[in-house]
């Protein structure tokens, strides 16, 4: 509930949230604390799509999409309507990414054994620069600085080949490094808060007069979009770094593609707002397959769950299912019982969540900075996490005015290390010798997708590939 | 601008990599310095501030600075200063001066009082402001001590 609560309040995002209660969950259990952190995620990203289909206003950056065609529903007296199949699909959409995550998560954690340096550098930077590419708004290049500075907040304090401090500039607190949950609380916590509080948001919220509860034929009517809005946000959720928006809005623009109705899209069509919720649910569920085999987070909120599992002493990576494999499977288990309890809150208490969207943005950003500095704090309980938090927060809202990405920034904390490690990792094994990371056949297969990736950015590179394969002028390739 | 501000950082980053220790003493593999990533990541900062210029000469960039100093035109600056205005003065100044509850009930009744009365975009009620600021800041801020500190262990600033 309070997952959902979060995500139906405009300004607080899953990753915010899930940032925020890490440090509630200190005193817990290790699968007490993360399935708690879970729920909230998967919460969260449901619970914005009542903002989106009551207000027209994002709940969360995952529930773009499902503005398009919810509010028009809404405004069509069939707020209900909107409501009940966006719930079923949302559950619907994580029981795919849960079966996907059952099935691929200990195959891939297999694989991920035969990993040397070599890969782990290439997975590394491919996570970078594949969410650059993703997520970069108006031009892929935002994306790639993004994820380049997000590599150079991880190369300050101690590195861990030859333990030597770099830019730290004689600050002893710099030596540990840039702790991740003060960064995530700063970038997504405080930004949010100034983004929020920039401008008072005029809505309206559109009454809920029809019933909620679809029947079984309003669920599975639109069966095929389900499935295939499924598969997608899996897809994506897979890819590291890339998160929930994309999902939603590639399976919403899949099911345009392929509706008997797409005039219907954008003016309140039920089958566009059931694939942008499928899609975003799917990724939250597929997102801890990386997550938790070779521990490249899926999404911006993967990243800090990454960071509660280690803070409760759980390793996420390979190793995993050697050294506590049925934690995979507690993971699986926690995901559908969060999404069993989304179904039920989310077809039962419509009216009291629809009272929290009533709760004026000037009382609650108050209180969630308060709990931003908390957040900060309590981990390591230095007053100088805090000021990194506000330092993040400050940048992170000036990054975000630019229209730079969030998530590559995030992405290149968390494996700014494991980039830098393995680099010179492989380096020292082969004396100097860069050939085995162009030789190894996965190491090149990745190596080959980056370059693919990069290239692709370039204009008149992407329009060239897309002549060769007869689409010209089928789609306007992203561009630097 | 932007791609000023990007080179310039990345243009310091080589620097600084090409001038951290190279630990020969401890007989290490050139291959293998501290600075070598930093100095890849300083070059690829440098290139990609360049191709930004680049960028902006031929395309009109969307966003970017234009965007930042229409901003600070308007009320909306107005807004974010007294945001950040008051937590510094929050986390800088009342944390370690009072106890941390106190400082935070201050900060949330301030920060309501202000945006409901003085940066309010509709009509302001001072009276029904000032009762719920107090009441939040007395929940919120006492919620947020008792919740943290007393149920689940957590130390405060």
């Amino acid at each position: 509930m309070l997952g959902v609560t979060i995500g139906i309040l405009p300004g607080l995002t899953a990753t915010m949230g899930v940032a925020l209660l890490v440090t509630l969950t200190y005193k817990m259990a290790p699968d007490q604390a993360i399935l708690t952190l879970m729920c909230v995620y998967l919460g969260a990203i449901y619970g914005g799509s009542r903002t989106a289909i009551l207000l027209n206003i994002l709940g969360t950056p995952a529930n773009a999409a499902a503005t398009l065609d919810g509010y028009p529903l809404a405004q069509q007296g069939k707020a209900g309507l909107a409501m009940g199949p966006a719930t079923t699909s949302s559950t619907l959409g994580t029981m795919v990414g849960i079966f996907f995550l059952a099935i691929i998560a200990p195959l891939l954690s297999e694989a991920a054994l035969k990993f040397g340096s070599y890969e782990f550098f290439w997975l590394a930077l491919f996570g970078v620069v594949i969410s650059g590419q993703m997520t970069g708004s108006d031009t892929p290049l935002k994306g790639y600085i993004a994820g380049i500075l997000g590599l150079l907040v991880a190369m300050v304090g101690m590195e861990t080949l030859h333990a030597h401090q770099r830019f730290t500039f004689g600050i002893a607190a710099l030596g540990g490094g840039v702790d991740l949950i003060p960064a995530m609380v700063g970038a997504f916590g405080l930004a949010e808060i100034l983004s929020a509080m920039k401008r008072k948001v005029i809505g309206h919220v559109v009454p809920v007069n029809d019933r909620v509860v679809p029947t079984l034929r309003e669920i599975f009517q639109y069966w095929r979009t389900i499935i295939r809005s499924g598969i997608i946000g899996t897809f994506i959720g897979i890819i590291p770094g890339v998160g929930e928006d994309v999902g939603s809005r590639s399976s919403y623009a899949a099911a345009k593609r392929a509706s008997k109705h797409p005039e219907e899209f954008g003016k309140g069509s039920q089958e566009g707002l059931i694939a942008a919720e499928t899609g975003d649910n799917a990724v939250v569920s597929a997102a801890m397959i990386p997550t938790l085999t070779p521990a490249l987070p899926g999404s911006a909120a993967a990243a800090v769950l990454i960071a509660a599992m280690l803070i409760h002493g759980i390793r996420p990576g390979p190793m995993l299912m050697v050294e506590n494999a049925p934690f995979l499977y507690q993971i699986v288990a926690m995901l559908l019982l969060a999404t069993i309890a989304n179904l039920i809150f989310g077809l039962s208490l419509t009216k009291l969540f629809i009272k929290v969207l009533a709760v004026p943005r000037e009382r609650l950003m108050a209180v969630i900075y308060i709990l931003c500095v908390v957040g900060s704090f309590a981990i390591t309980q230095r007053m100088f996490d805090v000021y990194v938090m506000l330092i993040f927060g400050v940048v992170g809202f000036l990054l975000r005015e630019m229209k730079y990405p969030m998530a590559p920034l995030v992405l290149g904390i968390v494996l700014g290390d494991l980039l830098d490690l393995n680099l010179r990792r492989g380096l020292a094994l082969t004396r100097g010798d860069p050939t085995p990371f162009f030789t190894r056949p996965i190491s090149a297969v990745i190596c080959l997708i980056i370059v693919a990736t990069i290239l692709m950015s370039i204009p008149p590179v992407a329009g060239r590939v897309k002549g060769l394969f007869g689409r010209k002028g089928a789609e306007q390739p992203s561009s630097l | 601008m932007t791609a000023f501000v990007l080179v310039a950082p990345g243009l310091a980053v080589i620097y600084l990599s090409r001038t951290m220790p190279r630990l020969e003493a401890r007989r290490i593999h050139p291959a293998t310095i501290p600075g070598l990533v930093p100095l890849f990541l300083g070059i690829g900062l440098t290139c990609c501030g360049g191709l930004l210029l680049w960028r902006s000469w031929r395309i009109e960039a969307l966003g970017g600075w234009q965007n930042l100093f229409d901003l600070l035109k308007t009320r909306e600056a107005l807004r974010i200063g007294v945001v950040l205005g008051l937590a510094l003065i929050h986390t800088l100044v009342l944390v370690g001066l009072i106890p941390f509850w106190a400082a935070a009930m201050l900060f949330i009744f301030a920060f309501i009082m202000i945006f409901e009365t003085w940066l309010s975009e509709g009509p302001a009620e001072p009276l029904k402001s000032f009762c719920w600021a107090l009441t939040i800041a007395v929940v919120g801020g006492g919620g947020i001590y008792l919740v943290f500190e007393r149920i689940f262990l957590v130390r405060l600033p």
